[in-house]
């Protein structure tokens, strides 16, 4: 190990943590939504408060197909859209277009599902006392779900890491990339070895904060 | 505010849950609704609280009609009535005091005043200085508590209790249903009472309707029902409740063919020994003691009646006549 190394792994780890965190941030702004939407439009019974079965079906089904999509190939499709975004199909500015659109419908899924936990006696409640809709959403559903919703952010964080590997197919940079090009390569292992270490770190860290902040919510239930 | 109910009906697919139910519930008065699970009580309370519509039928408050309100006209409506329920339903997101607060909220009232109104609330429901408190510290009472000061934040005409006890203890229920019946006189509330223990009843409200199959089978002032209950379903809620009882006292494992009752000008007189004379029949008291329905009280016992079928027919004939009502097949 020299110092070029570990520069060049501080580096591609500082590029991985803002691909990682760009994209989680862009894919609840996305997911969010989609997931509330899918949660709300649902049956009566599964705690939907606007049942919309056409509607729900149909986005339903697109959040599935875009699920479904090799994030391989997917990051590849989209170079046009990166190139339109930011500018650029390269580059880990770049990687965050496909890396948010990849995590959306993933974030989408895990909201609707936290949603679905709420107790819909409590909905119920809410909605006697006159609620609104959006207030329904904002101050009863969210609030109720944050628990789960908080399990799910880590659960979508640590996936994110594990996408922004393949980044690196694209120019991405960060740690997948760094362990490709140097280890794989250029046959230095010791590349791979310090690549995967940092990543299985970032995972660990992510895991234990958010179980703790999951952990914190609960106790003042 | 007085609610008016006039042939309602609610299917759900082939389940008529709500069959032609019509009623007069008077204002500022604790109203009790019976039945058995499955008789149609919670579509009811959901049709009269504005949760869901009937597939036929009205719904009045004080001669507004309400069950076809729509937007915005309904979430306003809505806000003028409080609800209670069996599980509670609080947000456990927020404490006691931002359970209290979020009706509140919602309206859009003033954060100050808000916090006041809290603390005026909870003290209401004996909970001072318990607003920090999560809700899953609370005991079920204590819950009910808050649940009750979050229904009647906004001030609201009509206060609906879906089994507001049935999942607390006979100590909590009593204590719940003194509450309930303070805060009905204090602030002139119409209250509307789903159960189907008839302890509940009994305690708390002046009028009960009994629901069965989705129909109203009887309805009236408590005491006269509890005097002289005419439906099988009244009579079995009844029976049931003169074997738990805990003001009989009860000196026989074996449970009496008949149950007497004995109200008001009837209590005063020797009647028992007055047929046993009379009619030479005998009597084998299993239990016997003083039920207070409403405001009367109410004398009850439990026996058997010897020493053969003649003198039972022949008992059962006077004891009516002295005004007894009397349960039980000759």
């Amino acid at each position: 190990m020299d110092a070029q190394m570990i520069s060049q792994v501080l580096e591609a780890t500082g590029e991985t943590l803002v691909m990682v965190f760009f994209s989680t941030l862009f894919s609840l702004v996305l997911g969010l939504p989609i997931g509330v939407l899918l949660h709300i439009t649902g049956r009566e019974q599964d705690g939907g408060i606007i049942p919309q079965p056409v509607f729900n079906s149909v986005l339903s089904r697109i959040v599935n197909v875009l699920r479904s999509f090799p994030f391989i190939i997917l990051l590849i499709v989209l170079i046009p859209l990166s190139r339109l975004i930011v500018g650029t199909s390269i580059g880990t500015k770049a990687a965050i277009v496909p890396l948010s659109i990849a995590a959306a419908p993933f974030v989408a899924r895990i909201i609707e599902s936290a949603l679905k936990e709420v107790d819909p006696g409590v909905i119920q409640a809410a909605k006697s006392m006159g609620s609104t809709n959006w207030q329904l959403v904002y101050k009863v559903l969210i609030p109720e779900a944050m628990p789960a919703l908080m399990s799910g952010l880590t659960l979508t964080i640590i996936n994110l890491i594990g996408y922004s590997a393949m980044a690196g197919t694209i120019g991405g940079g960060g740690l997948g990339d760094l362990a490709i090009r140097y280890g794989y390569q250029r046959f230095r292992p010791s590349y791979l070895v310090a690549a995967v270490i940092v990543i299985l770190v970032m995972v660990e860290i992510i895991q234990v904060v958010g179980d703790r902040i999951v952990k914190k919510m609960m106790a003042r239930r | 505010m007085h609610i008016r109910l006039s042939n309602l009906k609610r299917d759900y697919g082939s389940l008529h849950a709500v069959q032609d139910v019509s009623l007069d519930i008077p204002s500022n008065t604790i109203y009790g609704i019976i039945g058995r699970s499955g008789a149609g009580k919670s579509t009811l309370v959901r049709l009269v609280s504005m949760l869901e519509r009937p597939d036929a039928g009205q719904v009045y408050f004080d001669d507004e009609r309400v069950d076809n309100l729509e937007g915005r006209a309904l979430i306003e409506k809505r806000r003028r009535i409080g609800m209670i329920f069996q599980n509670f339903n609080l947000f456990s997101s927020r404490d006691a005091a931002g359970n209290i607060a979020y009706p509140m909220e919602i309206c859009g009232m003033d954060k100050a005043y808000i916090r006041k109104r809290v603390d005026e609330l909870l003290a209401l429901v004996g909970l001072e200085g318990r607003g920090n408190a999560p809700i899953s510290t609370l005991s079920g009472g204590q819950k009910q508590r808050v649940a009750i000061a979050r229904a009647l934040a906004c001030q609201p005409d009509i206060l609906f209790c879906d089994e507001a006890t049935s999942a607390l203890d006979p100590q909590t229920t009593r204590s719940i249903l003194a509450l309930i019946k303070e805060l009905q006189a204090k602030m002139n509330l119409t209250v509307v009472m789903i159960t189907h223990q008839m302890e509940v009843v009994r305690d708390a409200c002046e009028r009960v309707a009994v629901l069965d199959g989705g129909r109203i089978v009887e309805e009236g002032l408590v005491s006269d029902i509890f005097a002289n209950p005419h439906s099988e379903v009244t009579k079995d809620f009844l029976s049931h409740l003169t074997n738990v009882r805990d003001s009989i006292v009860r000196w026989s494992q074996e449970d009496g063919r008949f149950t007497l009752r004995f109200r008001g000008d009837t209590t005063d007189e020797p009647i028992i020994s007055n047929v046993s004379n009379e009619t030479g029949a005998v009597f084998n008291i299993r239990a016997a003691g003083v039920q207070h329905v409403g405001d009367e009280e109410m004398g009850v016992m439990v026996l058997d009646i010897g020493p053969d079928e003649r003198h039972v027919r022949e008992a059962v004939e006077m004891l009516k006549k002295y005004g007894v009502l009397v349960e039980g097949d000759v």
